[in-house]
């Protein structure tokens, strides 16, 4: 059996101690206009390579930029589109964390590729492949105001496909053999599962030889289970958090895709156990068909202090390794 | 009928009550205090007279502007929730989480079990309520809030983080009436934001109020009531202070086919908008909630606390929401009234 550890998405871009503390220093000279934009993207790239070179260092073998230069998992991506502008905040989920909702007004339309000058950058700074990270039409449908250019939300989700099948097809020719895109929203919406499968449909068509991750979190997956295993991706990857009965579900119904495991709760500071995480480990994975899984965060690990992401992922390496060294 | 709650109490308030949930901004020097205090600059007893000084300004302006159940506008504290897990035990504070942009917070980690350390929010009470003659409400976040929004490292899960700390909450609320507080409101803004753990957040707030003589209000906010009504009925409060000035306006539809059967706090005001309301528009969104309750089980409130608006916009909205207010109950004493909607008449006598 083999088991990947991956990092879910974002990563904390500070720490408490005053030399983890340089983004959020720069960040507040250049809203100032005490530094410039290209003194200010220097430092997000030194904290990118720092972040990198920290989920590595903690055991990571596919990680991520960390979402260092994202100001949140919707206007980063809407703020390259024409047709659309961005508002005030709004509570990210169920999270104490806030984004600015994007406002559709015309058709969107990308300016110019947005993630990939940032996937580059990254790459050329890690010691391993680095998975870059979208958020996926639906959910970008689901937090943007409609305000013209579609006549109804799923053209909208549609058109956000467009977009991102774009990026998808940038990202795959740089060289991204996994990409991941995140849909949380479908969790709370489970009777749009016709419309993501065909937006999905559109970012598969353009992925190329690369490898395409749905992760699905800050919800329970249960119910969706049988039917996410029809969607256009090569990967799933799910919370497991907000899931009880995911485990026992799994068993039983077994999976037809490469499974992501989001076992590490990415939303609490405590650090899992052995005892927490082997059964389910024993559940799951007999009944994967592919001999291989992804072990992840359940989520993006922005919502930890930084000294605490980093102790998650070593959790996670020190389960991992215990967990199929005691089964050799 | 919570009206009768509120007269066993012997609280004599006027038809449709108006409050604020609980905090008002800082005066600038009592934030430059605040953080002069933080660096050790000043002393604890010179930060506190200016937070007296504020809570009195405050306690003054609502009087002036003829607000009936007043509060101490929280000038003693910061965050909702990071004040009570400074004072109790349990608590360390976390390290720093972003909140948006380049904003961070510490978030509290429960790190052991948490237990009431004495009287949190009592003196501040008593002093205040010593300035007025007017009821002044006791002021605590609840439970669920607190659990959800702290890190958990001791409790196995957050059923049992949520139920060990509404155990002690429960003492600062018998502390509070003992001390007179007659009106005691809970807040609970991340009451609604996972529907499967609303019955838990329902044990918690049992634990906290049952049994005791107190008239208890529950606000809450970031929408979403449409997940856990009618279930919020359950509440065991009598008053449930909801947003009603924006998307939630839809709220009182939900309440045409289930009737709602507590007394309803109107947050009518948009706290987060520089903009200040027309009286017009403040009596418009009465009339639509005097519409579906009778007018003796409607209170009016902005719809959250008002920290976020400067002091100016604050009194501003303080005013539109008392003139409003009187010019339903002129308009309602004339008898130009809405017809309640039929379900919400029918269940009038729950």
């Amino acid at each position: 059996m083999e088991l990947t550890l991956t990092s879910a998405g974002s990563y904390p871009r500070i720490g408490d101690a005053p030399e983890l503390q340089r983004h959020r220093r720069a960040y507040a000279q250049w809203e100032r206009g005490e530094i410039g934009t290209e003194a200010f993207r220097k430092v997000e790239n030194e904290v990118t390579a720092e972040v990198i070179r920290e989920q590595i260092e903690a055991g990571v073998e596919l990680p991520t930029d960390g979402q260092v230069r994202w100001y949140d998992p919707y206007s980063h991506l809407a703020r390259g589109l024409e047709g659309a502008e961005i508002n005030g905040l709004l509570r990210l989920f169920d999270t104490n964390f806030y984004f600015r909702q994007p406002v559709v007004r015309a058709r969107i339309r990308r300016q110019e590729p947005i993630l990939l000058g940032e996937y580059a950058a990254a790459r050329s700074v890690s010691s391993r492949p680095v998975k870059p990270v979208l958020t996926g039409p639906y959910t970008l449908a689901r937090g943007s105001v409609l305000e013209g250019g579609y006549p109804t939300f799923a053209a909208l989700a549609m058109a956000y496909a467009g977009v991102l099948a774009e990026e998808v097809k940038d990202l795959a020719a740089a060289g991204a053999e996994v990409i991941q895109v995140d849909e949380p929203a479908i969790l709370r919406h489970p009777e749009d599962l016709g419309l993501i499968r065909e937006a999905l449909t559109r970012l598969a068509g353009a992925k190329g030889p690369s490898s395409l991750v749905l992760h699905l979190y800050f919800g329970d997956a249960a119910p969706l289970y049988g039917e996410l295993q029809d969607l256009p991706v090569d990967v799933l990857s799910l919370d497991f958090t907000y899931s009880p009965k995911l485990p026992r579900l799994i068993a039983e119904a077994g999976a037809s895709k490469v499974l992501g495991l989001g076992l590490i709760d990415g939303r609490n500071t405590r650090l899992e156990t052995p005892e927490a995480v082997f059964p389910i480990l024993d559940q799951v994975l007999p009944k994967l068909p592919t001999g291989r899984a992804y072990l992840s965060p359940s989520c993006g690990l922005e919502f930890l202090p930084r000294d605490r992401a980093r102790a998650k992922l070593e959790t996670m390496r020190r389960l991992r390794d215990a967990y199929l060294g005691g089964r050799r | 009928m919570s009206r009768q709650r509120l007269q066993d109490l012997r609280l004599a308030l006027p038809l449709l009550p108006t409050s604020t949930v609980g905090s008002f901004p800082k005066p600038p020097e009592l934030a430059e205090a605040r953080t002069r205090f933080a660096r050790d600059q000043i002393t604890p007893s010179e930060l506190e007279s200016l937070e007296k000084k504020a809570t009195e300004f405050w306690i003054r302006t609502q009087e002036e502007m003829g607000v009936d159940v007043l509060v101490d506008g929280e000038q003693y504290r910061g965050d909702m929730v990071a004040y009570f897990a400074e004072l109790m035990d349990g608590f360390q504070t976390g390290g720093l989480v972003r909140s948006y942009g380049n904003r961070y917070y510490h978030k509290p980690v429960i790190t052991g079990a948490v237990k009431w350390p004495g009287p949190m929010t009592v003196a501040w009470w008593k002093w205040t309520q010593g300035l007025t003659q007017k009821p002044v409400k006791g002021m605590l976040t609840g439970p669920y809030t607190t659990m959800d929004w702290s890190f958990n490292d001791y409790y196995p899960s957050r059923h049992s983080a949520c139920l060990a700390l509404a155990r002690e909450i429960r003492k600062e609320v018998e502390t509070l009436i003992e001390a007179g507080a007659k009106i005691i409101q809970i807040d609970e803004p991340a009451m609604s934001v996972r529907p499967e753990e609303f019955p838990f957040a329902i044990e918690a707030l049992h634990i906290l109020t049952d049994g005791l003589p107190a008239y208890f209000i529950t606000h809450s906010c970031y929408g979403a009531f449409e997940t856990i009504y009618p279930d919020m009925l359950k509440l065991p409060v009598h008053n449930l202070d909801l947003a009603i000035s924006n998307s939630a306006l839809d709220l009182l539809r939900l309440f045409e086919k289930d009737p709602f059967t507590k007394d309803l706090s109107l947050g009518v005001l948009d706290v987060h908008s520089h903009t200040i309301e027309s009286v017009d528009r403040v009596k418009e969104r009465i009339m639509r909630g005097v519409g579906v309750l009778p007018a003796d089980r409607l209170w009016v409130d902005p719809d959250c606390g008002l920290k976020t608006r400067t002091p100016k916009e604050a009194i501003d909205k303080l005013r539109v929401i008392v003139e409003g207010t009187r010019a339903v109950r002129e308009a309602l004493a004339a008898g130009r009234t809405i017809r309640p909607a039929r379900a919400a008449r029918a269940k009038a006598s729950a």
